[in-house]
């Protein structure tokens, strides 16, 4: 009886609704200081920030309230920029600076050494999850624990020379006065040993978190041709590209990017075949990124590259080893990133982007045949709904009469004009392409081909489109999937469409519009100095060995002469010294 | 941009030959048949003859002014004047030359594909790519020429052979056509043909030494020289005389009858692209030319400001003609009569002066020694 | 400085939009124009012209729709209206007929046989100026009083295809293997019409006039101008040929022209000489008379080896004129059983074949000359070779020194192969009646 009162009265009567304060993302200080965050400063005040000095503005763009955080740690840097010979002073340290015991994944164990009769107190501070446990037991915590206890022979008095000569049994010890050293080396996956009574640490590096291990390149794949591909860990990668190259003029020059993330990367280059210029001009760029944290090689290419304008790519991005490896012995220059399973290689031609690794590897009729088809699939994929479009539209004599009125017959009930029906066409085509990255699970693919067909017969069966539309459009789609390089299957995705409204506009006059302006962006383009559309833009003297259509391997006597290198002449005039039948034996 | 400009040689031919030959896709195998008839191959040989000689001599008084363009020579012959002088007879005779071409392309077109677009439509694609074009400089230009002439010369090819089973010796006879004295003589005004290979001497201080000077002048004349003729006799082996004085456009008329069975037939769209093509970067060479040379000529600084105002003045000038009539009488009669006089009568004369000038000062600095 | 730019690409946009999605100037949509596949011009009773178009109907045509492909009346109309000129005709169709009317795939004009006497040139001249006109297209001549494009264009009802396009296609190039037509194109047309030195030829056409087998007669066959006592196959002109069927149009034999002007007509056969003559000819079955068993026939398939040599010269002022006709056959049928393909008999094959061939030849280059007057196979192409600039030849005047030439016509044909059979079996014998 009661429960069917309440009832009545929650129906009936007015309730107050409950004053629960929703979650409002307030402003920062430093951002109310500077007029809502630097995005804006442009707009309300410029007169008067500039006036105000340019000092305010710096401190606003990066205003965070972290900043009063780092303002602290840099100023206890100042301090505390060495280590200090107490331990508990260091410890104090860094337990503000790691945030224990808020932040859950730091560890800090304190322990003891024993050596030559003395006991001295220690610590080890390390990320648990980054770190290879193992190896901080057996190798660092056992011998000093434990191993101290040895008679060693040695005369050192000095205790960290003695410990880092005969007990560290690590084979990466880094030893340092700076706290900055060893923050860097722990938040990489290190750990940092703090000794009480000196005032230098160790830092080791026991990288150990978990990881991808070597696998099959997800987007380059190839029937002839080793299968390996690069995974996320830096120094895995520069493994498996030195572990074809053998060779000891390749350079691995370390850097590192990003003020906050320091992620490493490594230039490589073969020291005597690529041209000191370049290297430099590279090694310049790198240097000169100023960035807080980098995430990948994709965002790398974008800060390198001569024009982000332009829709076609100035450098190529890998996963494949051999295909990095082949083109550093050609004379270009590979930046490996700790992070990025994609390698990126520069200077890049056009004809670099039409290359798949498999051209070298399988002979060389069948990689002509290969390369003629990638190119009409370029062309393909560009220009064919375009070229629909102009002699449906304005070319009608150009048709064959049959076809003529076989597709009129079948245009005769749909209701758009040409040019909509494409649009259409073309947007649905990119839209199942788009989704069908996301469908989950093994049916994905499979689902967005046929869904496809489907809808496409649907709606020719609903008279919205014309069949010879779908034939075109797949066929388009297919193309486009047929260059080897991703990015620049982008950009001729995106080409596409500015062709089917110059077709629309004009006919052949507009694609040949578009084709000419093309061109001139693509001659004049340059990728670290070399012309993009090399050989074939300025004529180079080692022109067409490997460009177009590829000569068998053993013409294939000089590096590319583009790229300036320093021994232009990779193999003798006969590499086929077995064909020699005896009279000149060597 | 504007110090290191060089190109190779490759670039710079292929240059002169979109120059010359460019002439080949509007009316020149027409205009050939109308002076001498049945033998106009035999005059374009004749013609190229004479330039030969021409350029021999030019080539030669050319080589004390090594990676010096006409204008420059005209300073060394009269100072600041005499490069102004030069330059503006340059101007005039360039900005005649794009807007009749333009005016020609335009209606060409019009009339073969685009009928009912208004002309200043057709006109304006043209010049939209000429001033991208131009305004990229010369050096993409003569990359994509580099690119574009063998293509070009490709679809020419397909062009030519699709129509031999329409060629007739018969059609080239009688053998001297008009008349000896109708060829020789009246033709010989026509190595204004050639009056393209201007743009090699203002592309002089691009190609930097006087051998590669040589060279690309003697390919680039013998390469279009090729074209041209081989252009005209087929087109009046396929289209006889007197007919071949009629169809407007003879490189159209060609491809028009292409016709391999029942499924290759009027095709002549593609060539529409192929010619276009040569068009777009014929007419950006001319404007780029025009704009550097009025850079140079009065010494200014850049030459891409000027890109947006002779675009401007360029097609304004293009639609002064009142018809294709016209515009095509203004570039058989006037225009190709009196280009030689530009390109070769003032070039040599200049040479001539310039060599006895320089040859005083030279011998002005020996004897103070 | 932000707002601006964003202004101009604001106005950019719209412009560039405004252009291209309202259809510019040029865009036309398929299937907004009309195809008239064929194009037929007769004198007009009230006017000077009347315009027929035979008009393709693709839905009927296309993929399977209405059901059943090779439908003959549904999938095409023809329509006629009475105008002063070409254009003029096609506005006015224009006006009644939902499509725009797009010449570009017109295969085949065709002219009455009054039009013709009158001259043609008018008309050829208007088509040619036109960029949408093939110049590839055909050019036909309908014989017979009255307005015979019309009736002709109307009577070509295609059985074996849904395309009438594809009918006349296929039907005007098969000239290549019967040999009774000629590749008479518009633009060839045009060139011969202004030259001095040939003069052109247009393909016959015609109304097949037999409904039923009945009233099959060979009346209007020229083989009684041959001296035979029967037809042959080529003895036809078109609208003439013995047949029923439902096929009604025809077409075999050429229109001769003098300038744009016709002059006369040519029966199938003579076409084959013609095409000899001229080095077009592709190849034939021809019907010969036995050379040993007169009552029976041979029949071989003939082509032409080599291009013909024709050599002319002056006499005086009479053109002589010295042609070598270059030929190989196939046996394809010995009815009299004789043995002609042995190595003995075969000259007798030849040679008989060479006299047959060379008297039709001599009597069809004499009737250009004296009947007709016109030089159609090109004979002073040879001669203009001989003069040295275009104004002597001019002078020349070929045209009217064509009449007083005199032939010598020289046919060499080789028999190459026999066919399946390499030796006729004597069939008198094996019948047992001995003879």
């Amino acid at each position: 009886m009661p429960s069917i009162k309440k009832l009545l009265k929650d129906l009936l009567i007015f309730k107050e609704p409950e004053k629960i304060e929703k979650f409002i993302l307030k402003e920062t200080e430093a951002e109310k200081r500077c007029g809502n965050g630097g995005g804006n400063v442009g707009k309300d005040n410029t007169d008067g920030h500039e006036k105000e000095g340019t000092s305010e503005k710096v401190s606003c763009r990066s205003g965070q309230e972290g900043k009063k955080q780092k303002g602290s740690r840099e100023n206890k840097d100042e301090d505390f920029d060495n280590i200090k010979k107490k331990l508990s002073d260091n410890i104090e340290y860094l337990k503000e600076i790691f945030t224990i015991p808020d932040n859950g994944d730091v560890v800090l164990r304190e322990f003891e050494i024993v050596a030559k009769n003395r006991v001295i107190p220690a610590c080890i501070i390390y990320f648990d999850g980054m770190t290879n446990g193992n190896i901080i037991n057996t190798n660092i915590l056992q011998p000093l624990m434990l191993l101290s206890n040895i008679e060693i022979k040695g005369n050192e008095n000095d205790v960290i020379s003695f410990v880092k000569n005969h007990l560290l049994t690590h084979n990466q010890i880094k030893l340092t006065k700076k706290f900055v050293d060893v923050i860097d080396g722990i938040n990489f996956g290190g750990c940092g040993i703090f000794i009480d009574g000196v005032d230098v640490a160790f830092s080791c590096d026991v990288k150990g978190w978990e990881h991808r291990g070597v696998e099959r390149p997800n987007t380059e794949l190839v029937l002839r041709g080793p299968q390996e591909g690069f995974t996320e860990l830096l120094r895995v990668n520069t493994a498996l590209i030195r572990k074809i190259l053998k060779d000891e003029d390749l350079i691995a020059e370390s850097i590192q990017i990003g003020k906050k993330s320091k992620t490493p990367c490594s230039l490589m280059f073969i020291k005597d075949i690529a041209n000191d210029s370049l290297v430099k001009e590279v090694r310049r760029r790198l240097k000169g990124i100023k960035i807080d944290y980098i995430f990948d090689t994709g965002e790398l290419e974008q800060l390198l590259e001569d024009d982000p304008f332009m829709t076609a790519p100035q450098i190529v991005a890998t996963e494949r080893p051999d295909r990095v490896a082949s083109m550093l012995s050609e004379g270009r220059v590979a930046v490996v990133m700790q992070g990025s399973p994609f390698v990126i290689v520069m200077p890049v031609t056009n004809s670099d982007l039409l290359h798949s690794p498999e051209d070298s590897y399988v002979r060389f009729p069948y990689a002509n045949l290969l390369r003629s088809v990638r190119i009409v699939a370029v062309f393909m994929s560009l220009l064919l709904p375009g070229l629909y479009i102009a002699i449906t539209n304005f070319h009608h004599e150009m048709i064959p009469t049959d076809l003529l009125l076989a597709i009129e017959a079948s245009r005769e009930r749909v209701p758009f004009p040409s040019v909509i029906e494409i649009l259409i066409m073309e947007f649905a085509f990119e839209l199942i392409r788009e989704a069908g990255i996301r469908i989950p699970g093994p049916i994905g693919p499979t689902l967005g081909i046929i869904g496809a067909l489907i809808l496409g017969q649907a709606a020719v069966s609903a008279n919205i489109v014309s069949p010879i539309l779908i034939i075109i459009v797949a066929v388009t789609g297919i193309g486009s999937f047929a260059i080897p390089n991703f990015s620049l299957g982008f950009a001729f995705r995106i080409h596409r469409f500015a062709y089917i409204l110059l077709a629309a506009m004009a006919g052949f006059l507009g694609i040949t519009l578009g084709l000419f302006v093309q061109g001139i962006l693509l001659t004049s383009a340059k990728s670290f100095g070399v012309p993009f559309m090399a050989p074939f833009g300025p004529n180079t003297n080692s022109g067409f060995v490997d460009q177009l259509l590829r000569s068998p391997i053993w013409k294939q006597e000089k590096r590319p002469d583009y790229l300036n290198v320093k021994e232009p002449e990779k193999q003798p005039k006969i590499s086929r010294q077995w064909l020699d039948t005896g009279k000149n034996k060597k | 941009m504007e110090s290191k400009i060089t190109f190779g040689k490759t670039e710079a031919v292929s240059i002169l030959i979109i120059g010359i030959t460019t002439q080949l896709f509007l009316n020149f195998p027409r205009v050939m048949s109308e002076s001498a008839g049945a033998a106009g191959w035999l005059l374009i040989i004749y013609v190229t003859v004479l330039t030969l000689i021409l350029f021999t001599i030019i080539q030669k008084l050319y080589s004390r002014f090594e990676g010096k363009d006409i204008l420059d020579i005209g300073e060394t012959v009269g100072g600041g004047i005499g490069r102004v002088l030069i330059g503006v007879i340059y101007l005039v005779y360039y900005i005649f030359a794009v807007s009749i071409t333009l005016r020609e392309f335009g209606e060409d077109l019009k009339i073969i594909a685009l009928t009912r677009s208004p002309i200043s439509f057709v006109l304006l694609f043209f010049t939209v790519g000429m001033a991208i074009g131009a305004y990229y400089g010369i050096e993409p230009l003569g990359r994509l020429a580099a690119i574009v002439v063998p293509i070009v010369i490709v679809g020419f090819i397909i062009v030519l052979s699709g129509t031999v089973e329409y060629y007739d010796i018969s059609h080239i006879l009688p053998l001297m056509g008009t008349g000896p004295y109708n060829i020789f003589v009246n033709g010989a005004t026509r190595i204004s043909v050639f009056s393209g290979l201007s743009m090699l001497f203002l592309m002089a201080p691009f190609i930097g030494a006087h051998r590669n000077f040589k060279k690309v002048g003697l390919y680039g004349i013998l390469i279009s020289s090729f074209f041209l003729t081989i252009g005209t006799l087929i087109y009046l082996l396929s289209i006889p005389y007197p007919y071949s004085n009629e169809g407007f456009l003879p490189v159209y008329q060609l491809s028009r009858k292409i016709d391999y069975g029942r499924f290759f037939q009027r095709i002549e769209s593609i060539f529409v692209i192929i010619w276009t093509m040569t068009a777009l970067v014929y007419l950006s060479t001319v404007l780029f030319f025009i704009t550097h040379l009025f850079k140079k000529t009065f010494s200014l600084k850049f030459y891409r400001p000027l890109v947006a105002p002779m675009t401007v003045i360029v097609f304004t000038l293009s639609l002064v003609p009142q018809s294709l009539m016209k515009a095509i009488e203004l570039d058989t009669q006037v225009f190709r009569i009196f280009a030689w006089i530009v390109t070769f009568g003032i070039t040599l004369l200049l040479l001539l002066i310039g060599t006895v000038v320089k040859r005083k000062k030279e011998g002005g600095v020996k004897r103070e020694k | 400085m932000k707002n601006r730019i964003k202004i101009v690409c604001f106005v950019f946009v719209v412009c560039f939009l405004s252009t291209t999605m309202t259809g510019c100037f040029d865009r036309r949509e398929l299937d907004d124009l009309a195809y008239p596949i064929a194009i037929g011009l007769d004198k007009g009773d009230n006017n000077f012209l009347k315009l027929t178009l035979q008009l393709a109907v693709p839905t009927a045509i296309g993929t399977g729709e209405g059901g059943g492909g090779a439908g003959g009346s549904e999938s095409i109309s023809v329509t006629t209206v009475e105008t002063p000129s070409i254009y003029s005709g096609l506005n006015m169709i224009n006006t009644y007929l939902s499509k725009q009317i797009n010449l570009s795939h017109a295969k085949v004009l065709v002219f009455s046989e009054d039009l013709a006497r009158e001259g043609m040139n008018k008309y050829i001249n208007a088509i040619l100026r036109s960029r949408e006109f093939r110049p590839n297209a055909f050019v036909l001549v309908a014989r017979g009083k009255g307005a015979m494009a019309e009736k002709y264009i109307r009577s070509v009802k295609p059985e074996l295809e849904a395309n009438p396009a594809k009918y006349y296609e296929l039907v005007l190039r098969a000239y290549r293997y019967t040999g009774f037509t000629a590749d008479a194109q518009l633009v060839n047309f045009h060139h011969r019409m202004t030259s001095y030195d040939i003069q052109p030829v247009a393909v016959l056409a015609g109304v097949g006039t037999f409904e039923s087998l009945g009233e099959i007669d060979a009346e209007e066959s020229t083989f009684r101008e041959k001296e035979r006592e029967y037809p042959f196959e080529g003895d036809f002109k078109a609208g003439d040929m013995p047949k029923v069927g439902e096929v009604k149009s025809e077409t075999m034999g050429l229109a001769v022209f003098k300038g744009a002007r016709m002059v006369g007509e040519i029966d199938g056969e003579e076409t084959i000489y013609y095409l000899m003559v001229s080095g077009e000819f592709g190849y034939t079955y021809m019907t010969l008379p036995d050379p040993i068993n007169k009552d029976t026939f041979v029949i071989l398939s003939v082509k032409q080896s080599r291009p013909p040599v024709k050599k002319v010269k002056m006499e005086g002022d009479k053109p002589v004129v010295s042609v070598k006709v270059k030929l190989e056959a196939d046996i394809l049928s010995i009815q009299s059983g004789i043995n002609y393909e042995s190595t003995d008999k075969v000259s007798v094959m030849e040679e008989s074949a060479e006299e047959f061939i060379k008297s039709g030849i001599q009597r069809y280059l004499k009737r250009t000359a004296e009947e007709l007057n016109s030089d159609m196979c090109g004979i002073g192409t040879n001669m203009k070779g001989k003069f040295l600039t275009w104004s002597d030849w001019e002078k020349f005047d070929w045209k009217s020194k064509y009449k007083d030439s005199t032939f010598d016509v020289s046919v060499d044909l080789k028999i190459r192969r026999p066919g399946l059979l390499v030796r006729s079996a004597d069939t008198q014998i094996m019948e047992g009646e001995g003879k």
